[in-house]
């Protein structure tokens, strides 16, 4: 797989001087499922608005499909190549209809208009946001449908990777299910690199392949999903708990149960045995 | 026991939509108990805890039937003042609920409107630092310490004011696992001392199962299910329907259950202690 | 497994209180603590407005100089963040620009006034000295606003507007919107951010754009400012709030926040002393045409040298 994002000895302090994150390594590639995890304070957020340029390094470098964040003058370059969709889609949504949201974007980069509207048209499809709404203004929907209406307004400038702050909060166990189904459509079919930024555990341990845990500015494990949560010591020094299926299994080891269960369906296959 | 909490024949239907949001809720509440109200976003669970905090007639326009009763007078009838004295409300988002500059004016408020005196004030506020764990936080800004710190600022300013009925809705809904499992654990110090009624609204179904006294499912504006957690999540399937899944133990046992792993008469465990303690006796069963 | 229980470290953030020197406040910080404490915050309201309204009476730029000189001093003996000052120098200089720009090009017509032939322009003297006045005292109640915001925090502006009798309601009012404030700052950075997520690089922009802009931020700040209206309004009735600020039991409602300062002999004096200076000066200006520009000496001098009438 190629590598997309590449991180290198990064630090980052904030302008009035509070430092934030401390030297990151990191390589992300073409097609994976990342969460990000850790406490509150952990740089999770920080870290991820560096991904997308956001945020400047203060030293060493993010490098974006060969360009360095702190040239100058690449940010419309690198919205096509890293989205980044915020937690409260309020933020994000400030135009009249919802046809101009999703064009937003596209328009920006500075597209033709016949790609603009191809795009956003693509972008729609994919999120499902329906075609009979374009003409509504997004502050009268319903909170599940801006939240499609900003992904898709994400979409339309057909990033690579797509970071997604606390996709999940505030939503029922139907509406999480469908943005994550969503999430994983994309990466499986669509090639996308998904980055989620969660405190869910379990949403967590059913769709990311990849887990990156950070703690006090550093990355404390980055490993497959199965092998951090398999490392339940390592997670309680960072306040992280496995699934609660995962720690059951995990306290019957001297039964023979595995270490590394991450649903009730595996358990249950391995109490067969 | 007496119900603190009457509701009979509730329907309510807000001013700006067609249907009605609760069409015929019926259910008491016990003194000093702990309830657990789970359900799909929009089935009526928020607005269930406004017609009981009083929210509902008094700031929303809609068409209201039935009766709901809380200590025996109709919410209907209480002014703000009295019903803000009976039922103490903490909301999703702790920012949005402050109103004050710091952290120690924010309690002192509600402590101020129910006419506290300048000494009761002083000894609660004591207590309430103490019990919340906010002692450090009184002089700062709520708006410059952490979402975690933000909530329990929060159900400190309720707790200060001293309601005999505490409602919750979605307290953890906004903070990382850490500041959830301290309010689990404020939570869980006030249900064990038994001196507040409390209902909570929560997605996080592990940890409401274990602390809940009952459990109550909301659906389509009706009470689809209320009963002690071992009985509420006896039957996943009716459950997923309805937009809820009961905790991985559970679940877990109930699967090996219905394979006949598990006897038939098994009590089915809410936490994972209990959880731990069910499947290690099976298992020592079958060893032997 | 055990339970994480609540008597371990919290988080980075707790352990940050007791290093921190300030305090985050809606406009700058305030330093944790100072000597301006000592004093109950009505008196540090009093000097606010003395500051603040008694170079209205003053048209001396000397005297108004020297009150600037004042607040900054008071500033250094009240350990507030003296760096936040750069974040005004922009204003300040920006503020002279225009001001003198405008009275050199269109300085008005009247016979009185001295022309003085420069080698391109004719400038007038009279215009330009009242510009420069007015300009001190500019500073001069600039600088006293700034005093008072870097070392007063929004809970001791509320107790001195309770202090001075303001009804509960209207400081109430202020307080809410003081945090208003704050919220719609904080959302104004995200909508930024989330602007530049998708491709607005405004460093490129050109000015007239950058203005459309701030119309197009209007939309989600004002939708977000509704949706949190409500929650604050249900915040309130929670609490048993009434506008009235009326109590159960229908008592006194009791001021807990002002019950924690007390009003002692300095306060008085330095209120007494606030007061007659204040007075002194209103009466000087007012009835005696004393602080007038043409007692500024620089005024004399410079009349002198050009030789002006």
């Amino acid at each position: 797989m190629t590598a997309l994002i590449e991180v290198t000895n990064l630090d980052f302090t904030y302008p009035d001087g509070t430092p934030a994150l401390f030297d990151i390594n990191l390589t992300i590639r073409q097609q994976e499922f990342i969460a990000l995890i850790g406490q509150n304070g952990s740089g999770k957020t920080t870290f991820s608005k560096c991904l997308n340029g956001l945020f400047k390094p203060t030293t060493g470098s993010v490098n974006i499909e060969g360009i360095d964040t702190r040239d100058k003058g690449v940010i419309k370059q690198m919205v096509t190549k890293v989205g980044y969709v915020f937690q409260n889609p309020d933020h994000q949504l400030f135009n009249q209809n919802v046809h101009d949201e999703i064009a937003y974007g596209p328009r920006n980069i500075g597209l033709s208009k016949e790609k603009v509207e191809e795009q956003v048209a693509e972008a729609a499809r994919v999120a499902g946001v329906s075609k009979d709404i374009f003409s509504e203004h997004p502050f009268f929907l319903p909170k599940g449908v801006r939240q499609r209406v900003a992904i898709a307004s994400i979409l339309a400038m057909r990033p690579n990777t797509i970071i997604v702050d606390e996709p999940t909060t505030g939503q029922d166990m139907r509406q999480s299910v469908e943005v994550m189904n969503f999430l994983r459509r994309l990466w499986k079919e669509e090639g996308h690199t998904i980055i989620i930024i969660t405190h869910e555990m379990r949403i967590v341990a059913d769709y990311a392949e990849r887990i990156v845990v950070l703690g006090k500015g550093r990355v404390l494990l980055d490993d497959t999903t199965r092998k951090v949560f398999a490392n339940p010591d390592v997670l309680r020094e960072t306040f992280v708990e496995p699934p609660q299926i995962t720690r059951l299994s995990q306290s019957l080891s001297e039964y023979g149960l595995p270490h590394d269960v991450l649903s009730v369906e595996e358990l249950v296959a391995a109490f067969k045995k | 026991m007496s119900e603190v909490v009457v509701i009979q024949d509730l329907e309510w239907k807000y001013s700006n939509t067609k249907e009605f949001a609760l069409r015929g809720v019926s259910l008491e509440i016990e003194e000093n108990s702990f309830v657990g109200v789970v359900g799909a976003n929009e089935q009526g669970k928020t607005t269930l805890i406004s017609c009981i905090n009083g929210l509902i007639p008094h700031s929303h326009h809609g068409v209201y039937r039935g009766s709901v009763q809380v200590f025996g007078k109709e919410v209907r009838e209480q002014d703000a003042l009295e019903l803000a004295t009976n039922v103490g409300m903490v909301f999703a988002d702790p920012e949005s609920q402050f109103t004050a500059m710091t952290v120690e004016e924010e309690l002192a408020f509600g402590m101020e409107n129910m006419g506290f005196d300048l000494s009761k004030i002083r000894e609660q506020l004591d207590w309430v630092s103490d019990i919340t764990m906010i002692g450090d936080l009184l002089d700062k800004s709520p708006y410059d310490i952490s979402g975690g710190q933000k909530q329990r600022v929060a159900i400190a300013s309720v707790l200060a004011m001293n309601p005999p009925i505490i409602i919750m809705d979605e307290p953890t809904s906004m903070i990382d696992p850490l500041g959830k499992q301290f309010i689990f654990n404020i939570l869980r110090r006030l249900k064990e001392a038994r001196e507040h009624t409390l209902i909570v609204v929560e997605h996080n179904i592990e940890q409401l199962a274990s602390l809940s006294d009952q459990m109550l499912l909301i659906h389509e504006g009706k009470v689809a299910r209320m009963a002690p957690p071992a009985e509420f999540f006896d039957d996943p399937a009716y459950l997923v329907e309805r937009g809820i899944v009961a905790p991985e133990v559970t679940e877990f046992a109930y699967r090996l259950r219905e394979l006949g792993q598990f006897s038939a008469d098994i009590h089915l465990p809410l936490d994972l202690d209990n959880g731990i303690e069910i499947t290690k006796s099976v298992l020592d069963r079958q060893h032997s | 497994m055990a339970a994480i229980t609540p008597s371990e470290p919290v988080s980075t953030s707790t352990q940050e209180i007791h290093t921190k020197k300030m305090w985050k406040t809606l406009v700058g910080h305030v330093p944790i603590s100072s000597p301006f404490y000592q004093f109950h915050p009505v008196t540090r309201l009093y000097l606010f407005v003395f500051l603040g309204v008694v170079p209205l009476f003053i048209f001396v730029p000397e005297i108004n100089f020297l009150l600037v000189l004042v607040s900054m001093a008071l500033m250094l003996w009240g350990r507030a963040d003296l760096r936040g000052l750069r974040i005004y120098a922009p204003m300040v200089v920006t503020v002279a620009i225009f001001m003198f720009t405008v009275v050199i090009l269109a300085p008005g017509k009247d016979p009185t006034y001295t022309p003085l032939h420069m080698s391109l322009i004719t400038i007038y003297y009279q215009p330009v000295f009242f510009t420069f006045a007015a300009y001190w005292r500019l500073m001069a109640m600039l600088s006293g606003t700034i005093l008072y915001f870097s070392t007063n925090r929004e809970r001791d502006m509320l107790v001195a507007l309770r202090a001075v009798r303001l009804p509960f309601v209207a400081s109430y009012v202020i307080g809410l919107s003081i945090r208003a404030a704050g919220m719609f700052m904080e959302d104004f950075r995200t909508i930024r951010e989330a602007e530049q997520a998708r491709g607005l690089d405004t460093k490129a922009m050109r000015i007239s754009d950058q203005v459309k802009l701030y119309v197009m931020y209007l939309v989600p700040l004002f939708s977000i400012a509704l949706r949190r209206a409500e929650e604050i309004s249900n915040a309130l009735f929670a609490r048993g709030y009434t506008v009235t600020g009326r109590v159960k039991g229908g008592g006194q409602r009791r001021d807990y926040i002002r019950s924690l300062y007390a009003i002692r002999t300095r306060d008085v004096i330095a209120i007494v002393i606030l007061i007659s200076l204040f007075v002194g000066a209103g009466i000087s200006n007012l009835f005696f045409n004393v602080f007038v520009i043409t007692d500024s000496p620089l005024n004399i001098y410079l009349r002198g040298v050009l030789n002006i009438p």
